[in-house]
């Protein structure tokens, strides 16, 4: 923790930092693709005035995905702050309590019926919310609302899901298993719906941010929090709701993209520190440029082959966190 | 020394005999060389064979030895009499267990659908396997011919191989020299799937005067994007889909006006039996896209 008088400028320079980042990966994933665009081009097109086809490159696939990345990377991240405070355990990431194994198994079940686009879209969400209070219903059952038993029984039921999952891909048509693995491995190409997930992630952000002092007191302990005036039953039904939300928000747009809700919070812990008042922006601004780079190099690294970005993610995001663990010792 | 010699002509001629009795059944042992360059021998002509691939059960059926065929797997619609094969799992997972009570004295497979391991566990097993796995049209007559053979029905083989070669070089005279069309050939949409130049469909394509303009792609069914798509800029697409039906799919290019083959309404369709399976009837497949493709080269004229 920097001294108080720091306190303030630090701040400053992280944000400075962090929103040049993002605005770093969203140039550059409008400027690089198979169709080769100008800077000036680039310009033009986002002002409309572009001639070619470079203009509804850029606005039409490039602008709608690099969104729906930046979208899906901050909801991911800001959903692991919280679930890592809800459980207790740096381990935890928005997946942990099922939401996504539910999401994953209604959507193949629609990519096996032949459905796409919204429809789609829809099954992944419903199947997250049905997730969300099966896990909810059935950790309420165990008597009271511990860590350990929510944990448990989020752990339950993904593994049913796990199964529900193995199980379709076994049988599921032959043509539909490419599909299948890229909504698994979480994929950017067919992304939809940012704009949905754009107003969750503000709307959850600042929820988050108004509950960013109890987090900081959760995060110390329950007992410490709950003698320094914190209702930590309902902080905790709180924080469940919402990171289930910003996961199935997120898992809706772009299938399960892992690792960016593990190890995005742990990456801007060891850089701007414990406090959620901080923290929370933080991990918005950088899971969403994380995974916009992520998914510019998915789409150009082997270009015009595409890979899913879910592998790019965790292939940059690994070396990354190893690196940042050892140089800050192991105090993740 | 004249009885000496009469002793050793008489056992010279008993060795003899004996070899000649010895290589005798050898002689009537069937044997061919299937895709892989394995060499598959039977005894006597198969009675009992079991397909494990949708195509391969076309090949059998061309080749005459649709009566011989015990078993299928899923898929195996055609010709029609193939549908009421019983089935014994899809190519993916077969039912080893109803495979070996069935006792086929032949197995038709097919590597990359069935894999290297499930083949090499049927020679364990000791059945007799003969593996298809075409990368060119060509072959697909070779099979016909050795799968012929090898039932015991080889005249009526051979004269489907020589039916399908004749059509392939009809076929190849007519519209092999035409102006080439850069198309785009669609598997899937989501993602986004196409075939590299390795990928018999493109052999499709060459043979209609068409250039694949993803052949150079290292992965045989490569995920591409739109943007790729776009860049390049095929005169027309050409998708599959799911079934008989025209994928909706197809019309999502509408979008990009951008693109010859919408400008030019050249969103074309074959159904995915006629091309994707490597049998007999791929040739009706080359032969729609090869009409469809003289249609995009008649728009040409003002």
């Amino acid at each position: 923790m920097p001294v108080l008088s720091h306190r303030r400028s630090h701040r400053f320079a992280v944000f400075a930092a962090l929103t040049a980042l993002a605005l770093f990966s969203l140039l550059l994933a409008l400027g690089a693709g198979s169709v080769p665009v100008a800077p000036a081009e680039l310009w033009a097109a986002l002002r409309g005035e572009a001639a070619g086809v470079g203009g509804p490159v850029v606005l039409e696939l490039r602008l709608p995905r690099a969104l729906s990345a930046f979208v899906t990377g901050g909801l991911l991240a800001l959903a692991g702050c919280l679930t890592q405070v809800l459980l207790r355990n740096p381990l935890a990431d928005p997946y942990i309590l099922g939401i996504s194994g539910g999401a994953a198994t209604a959507a193949l079940l629609g990519i096996a019926a032949g459905l796409g686009g919204a429809w789609l879209s829809g099954c992944a969400f419903a199947g997250a919310l049905l997730s969300m209070f099966l896990v909810f219903g059935l950790a309420r059952g165990r008597g009271g609302w511990t860590s350990t038993g929510l944990l448990l029984t989020g752990v339950v039921v993904a593994a049913g899901w796990g199964a529900l999952i193995s199980l379709l891909l076994a049988i599921g048509p032959e043509q539909s298993l490419r599909g299948m693995l890229f909504w698994l491995m979480g994929d950017l190409g067919q992304a939809r719906g940012w704009g949905f997930g754009a107003a969750l992630l503000l709307a959850g952000l600042a929820a988050a941010l108004a509950l960013a002092r109890s987090l900081n007191l959760l995060a110390r302990g329950e007992v410490q929090a709950s003698v320094l005036g914190v209702a930590v039953t309902p902080l905790r039904l709180a924080l469940f709701f919402l990171a289930s939300l910003l996961t199935a928000a997120a898992v809706t747009i772009a299938g399960s993209v892992g690792f960016v809700g593990l190890v995005v919070p742990h990456l801007l812990r060891l850089i701007v520190g414990g406090d959620h008042r901080l923290l929370l922006p933080a991990a918005a601004l950088g899971g969403g440029s994380f995974l916009v780079l992520a998914d510019t190099l998915a789409r150009t690294v082997i270009a015009p082959q595409q890979l899913p970005v879910g592998v790019l993610s965790a292939l940059i995001g690994v070396p990354l966190f190893l690196f940042l663990l050892r140089r800050h010792g192991s105090g993740a | 020394m004249r009885t000496m010699t009469s002793a050793v002509e008489r056992l010279a001629a008993a060795v003899l005999a004996a070899l000649l009795a010895a290589l005798s059944p050898a002689r009537a042992e069937i044997g061919v060389t299937d895709d892989l360059g394995r060499r598959v021998v039977l005894a006597r002509p198969a009675q009992r064979i079991v397909s494990l691939a949708p195509h391969a059960t076309e090949l059998l059926f061309a080749a005459g030895a649709g009566d011989k065929v015990v078993a299928a797997v899923d898929y195996s619609d055609y010709p029609p009499p193939a549908r009421r094969l019983p089935r014994i799992g899809s190519f993916a997972s077969i039912d080893l267990e109803r495979l070996l009570a069935l006792r086929p004295d032949l197995v038709v497979a097919w590597q990359s659908g069935n894999g290297a391991g499930t083949i090499e566990r049927l020679e364990r097993l000791g059945l007799t396997v003969y593996v298809t796995e075409s990368h060119r049209l060509e072959q697909i007559a070779a099979d016909i011919e050795r799968l012929g053979e090898l039932a015991g029905t080889g005249p009526a083989a051979a004269r489907a191989a020589e039916a399908f070669r004749a059509k392939l070089a009809a076929l190849a005279a007519r519209y092999g020299g035409q102006r080439p069309v850069r198309v785009f050939y669609q598997v899937w949409n989501q993602p986004l799937t196409t075939v590299n130049g390795e990928q018999i469909i493109s052999q499709v394509l060459s043979l209609c005067g068409g250039r694949n303009v993803f052949a150079e792609l290292p992965a045989l069914a490569p995920t591409v994007d739109v943007e790729a798509v776009l860049a390049a800029d095929p005169e027309a697409i050409i998708a599959s889909g799911m079934d008989l039906s025209r994928p909706e799919w197809l019309d999502d290019w509408r979008r990009w006006p951008q693109l010859q083959a919408v400008r030019r309404g050249n969103l074309l369709f074959v159904p995915p039996d006629l091309l994707q399976r490597h049998s007999p009837r791929i040739l009706d497949g080359a032969e729609s896209v090869c009409r469809q493709l003289e249609r995009v080269r008649a728009k040409d004229a003002p």
